[in-house]
């Protein structure tokens, strides 16, 4: 499956200015900025917990920068000698950074957290489409456009092909032909993709300073629309290169 | 994760693996696919004009042993029945019948979407094709 990550994992912005449970100033999210005592870690997104905008165009450097001397501080080693609570604390930050970092690293990710915090349900929406079409009598607008979903199918039709061809030994330079030339078709579809959500995520930053709720909302879905296709473009190439080696 | 008995039956059974012509004007085409995991369903309903009865079912799904459970049940259970009736079937009573677990509920729900979506399309042709009968007489 696609999504393996779950919506728990969604952690919601809270409040970072509360005050050290040490010497009762103000903290920071990771470590008080007076005592430089570990924190116990507090809801935050993973936008949030490296400091960062919830905007898209991440600098990338400055992501690894972050991540790195965290862990540094944030090492099992550093606290060895620490109260229990102050190693468990830091263990919780620890494996709260990893995931924030590597959520935030990669562009997709990236994106599906944002579109998550953005309240979309991504795991939800075929559902939540087929019961308004029940709700309402009209047909459902398909999630993945049309097209897309008859190149997968017929695709779909000449690797059961060349599979059932591979069982009996046999083989067809014809449909490995066809297969090919659909697959180089695919490797261009999503890389255009990638190249239609980055300048969508421009679109997005440029909306978290100054849009209003509802330009963030178009362009939210536009992204989701993206996103979605590609996962299906994904799960494609994975298949064909899968057909096509074994 | 286990499947219950009755999706490995349907599974490794399946009922009404096939296609139909899909020009032709009695056949419903529907072809859906899960955002979730990129599966792809297609399923289609042969349709009596006279009596509106979906008289035979065809589907071919490519995905994973839930999606082809619920479309091979989905077609068992249009047959027979009238267009009206065979919207009647939700996504939750195939869940139920198969016993499926709620990370497999999308996969019934394409089920429910390609009956929708054959259906639509079966209308869609009807209304096409109205104008032009009453033309010839
Ligand atoms: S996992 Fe996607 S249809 Fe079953």
């Amino acid at each position: 499956m696609a999504n393996t990550e779950s919506k728990s994992s969604l952690i919601v912005p809270g409040d970072a200015t509360a005050s050290c449970w040490s010497c009762g100033t103000m903290r920071a999210t990771h470590f008080c900025s007076a005592c430089g005592k570990v924190q116990p870690p507090v809801p935050v997104d993973y936008f949030s917990f490296f400091g960062f905008p919830r905007k898209l165009n991440l600098d990338a450097a400055l992501l690894e920068k972050e991540f790195y001397a965290l862990s540094r501080r944030l090492h099992p080693d550093v606290f060895v000698q620490s109260a229990t609570q102050e190693r468990s604390w830091s263990l919780e930050q620890s494996s709260l950074l990893n995931d924030a970092y590597r959520t935030l690293k990669d562009p997709i990710k990236r994106t599906e957290y944002l579109l998550r915090l953005e309240g979309v349900e991504l795991e939800e929406q075929s559902k939540q489409a087929t019961e308004k079409a029940r709700a309402t009598g009209e047909l459902k607008k398909q999630v993945v456009p049309p097209d897309l979903l008859e190149e997968v199918f017929e695709l779909n039709m000449h690797l059961e092909e060349l599979r059932a061809q591979k069982k009996m030994g046999e083989d067809d330079p014809a449909l490995l032909e066809e297969i090919g030339k659909a697959k180089l078709s695919l490797e261009e579809k999503n890389g255009a993709l990638f190249s239609e959500l980055k300048s969508e995520w421009k679109e997005w930053d440029a909306a978290v300073d100054s849009g209003s709720e509802d330009e963030r909302k178009t362009i939210r879905d536009k992204m989701l629309d993206v996103v979605n296709r590609r996962n299906y473009i994904r799960n494609l190439l994975r298949d064909v290169n899968e057909a096509i080696e074994s | 994760m286990s499947y219950s008995d009755k999706v490995l039956d349907h599974y490794s059974n399946p009922r009404n693996v096939g296609s139909m012509d899909k020009s032709s004007s009695d056949v419903g085409t529907g072809l859906v696919g899960a955002p979730e995991c990129g599966d792809v369903m297609k399923l289609q309903i042969k349709v009596n004009p006279e009596t509106n009865i979906i008289e035979d079912a065809k589907f071919k799904t490519f995905g994973c042993g839930s999606a082809i459970a619920s479309s091979s049940l989905a077609t068992e259970w249009v047959k027979g029945k009238t267009i009206d009736e065979a919207l009647e079937i939700k996504n939750t009573e195939i869940v139920k019948e198969l016993a499926l677990p709620p990370v497999k509920i999308h996969c019934s729900v394409l089920a429910e979407d390609a009956i929708r979506a054959a259906i639509g399309d079966w209308k869609k042709k009807q209304e096409a094709s109205k104008p032009a009968v009453m033309q010839a007489k």
